[in-house]
């Protein structure tokens, strides 16, 4: 009985407001003792004093995944659905952090895409630290900017699915919202003046905590770095899906250098790729067009590696004739090679000890395993590459 | 190089190729890529024993072909 939403409540996102936290988290609430104790028969103020005496906020913790007291609260908020003025009072609210990120999460949650951008963004200028209760049941330090910044631009905060809502860029282009004023403008244009080369302003980028969605307002500078940076991206990688939520991403945290380290990379392999290419094309243009082979390709060619010949003949099927498949692709190669005299003669021309130094290179640079004869340990070791883990050792 | 098998009763059932110096955290990331749920969201049990993120498999004594159970949080 207690667990039951308000009848007058309006159903948010076509569903009862309690489901936007999932079944075995809502059980989870359910059984906890604050809920129990403390959250019985909450209505809006006194929801107020119970959110002023919060002192971290956080997820679940704990081998059996404890819910903290803020999972709570969020979860009696959704019940009794309050007033959306109570919830920007909430937010507005400048003495207590923890009242202020409650009713933050709790629009951020239940609010409209405008909404959300609208009464979310202001916080970004508050610093203030805040106390989060990490997974493992220690705490660890973060501000209220950090916590905006999670809300708005990941899908999932405090083990809680965030609805999904309109990116920044298409709101401007419907007019629904105004392009983004960030607090830190005019240092940042000041700067921007100072400085010549891209260096300084990439790091400016970082400082800054500017979530520029709106590309059509940067600097001229910056507009053709990210152009010519995203172009680049786009031709590369099947970033396609991904490629808004990187990109937001990216420069809204704001902290991270791997943006600089990233670009001196891609330099790299263009350059890299632009030498390799023709010699590429002449050769095995079967492969061309595959996608997969052209990544592998990339990587390969960012290692100096000419012993393609190998990597080809793996087949990717996970067919079981794979054998046959890829005894048909061998036999067919050979069979190629042997006809075409110009093939042969290129070969000739790259020479043997070149073919000898770069088998010796790729022998030592692979150890990632990702080049192991059995397909299915080479996928492995794909995934476990992606994830940051070490290959499989036999 | 062992492989585990996880299995949650309900229809999933997961081998999973891993070093035995994995950790339980690991896995889990191992076994979230092919299952699809979340890795937090994955909770691996033997009856009632909770494993660890951060201890190994071999350190739990986890051996090639062995089951776990597999829960969700």
């Amino acid at each position: 009985m207690a667990n039951r939403t308000d009848p007058a409540a309006k159903s948010i996102r076509g569903t009862n407001p309690q489901n936007l936290v999932e079944k075995i988290l809502r059980s989870k609430i359910y059984q906890n003792t604050y809920w129990k104790e403390q959250c019985f028969g909450l209505t809006a103020e006194t929801l107020v004093d119970k959110a002023m005496e919060l002192d971290h906020l956080g997820g679940t913790y704990g081998g059996n995944r404890k819910p903290t007291p803020f999972m709570c609260l969020v979860m009696k908020m959704l019940q009794i659905q309050p007033e959306k003025e109570i919830v920007i009072e909430f937010i507005k609210n400048d003495d207590y952090k923890y009242v202020r990120i409650l009713g933050a999460f709790y629009l951020r949650l239940t609010g409209s895409d405008t909404d959300v951008y609208h009464y979310l963004e202001p916080l970004y200028n508050d610093y203030r630290k805040l106390r989060r209760k990490l997974a493992d049941g220690n705490f660890a330090l973060t501000h209220v900017d950090e916590v905006i910044d999670e809300l708005l631009t990941t899908d999932y905060s405090c083990d809680i699915a965030m609805p999904r809502i309109k990116k920044r860029w298409t709101l401007e282009s419907l007019g629904a919202l105004e392009p983004r004023q960030s607090a830190l403008e005019e240092d940042f244009e000041e700067e921007e003046e100072n400085e010549d080369n891209e260096q300084p302003a990439e790091e400016l980028e970082d400082k800054a905590h500017e979530k520029d969605y709106y590309r059509g307002r940067s600097p001229a500078r910056e507009r053709d770095r990210d152009r010519r940076r995203d172009s680049h991206r786009h031709r590369d990688r099947d970033y396609d899906r991904d490629y808004d939520r990187d990109y937001d991403r990216e420069r809204g945290r704001g902290r991270d250098r791997d943006r600089d380290r990233d670009r001196d990379r891609e330099n790299e392999r263009d350059r890299d790729r632009e030498r390799d290419r023709d010699r590429y094309r002449l050769r095995e243009e079967k492969d061309y067009g595959r996608e997969r082979e052209g990544r592998e390709r990339e990587r390969r060619d960012r290692d100096r590696d000419r012993g393609r010949r190998r990597s080809y003949s793996r087949s990717r099927s996970r067919s079981r004739d794979r054998k046959e498949h890829d005894g048909g692709e061998s036999r067919k190669r050979h069979a190629r090679n042997s006809i075409s005299p110009r093939r042969h003669g290129d070969g000739a021309e790259d020479g043997e000890p070149k073919k000898k130094k770069e088998k010796k290179e790729k022998k030592e640079k692979k150890d990632d395993g990702t080049d192991h004869p059995n397909p299915e340990i080479a996928e492995a070791n794909k995934l476990r590459a992606s994830l940051g883990l070490k290959p499989l050792r036999m | 190089m062992i492989e585990v098998v996880l299995n949650d009763r309900l229809g999933k059932k997961v081998r999973v190729k891993c070093n035995d110096d994995d950790t339980i955290g690991d896995l889990k990331k191992l076994v979230a890529a092919q299952t699809g749920t979340r890795a937090d969201k994955i909770r691996i049990q033997k009856w009632y024993t909770i494993y660890k993120d951060h201890i190994t498999l071999r350190d739990y004594e986890i051996h090639d072909g062995m089951g776990l159970e597999l829960y969700y949080n």
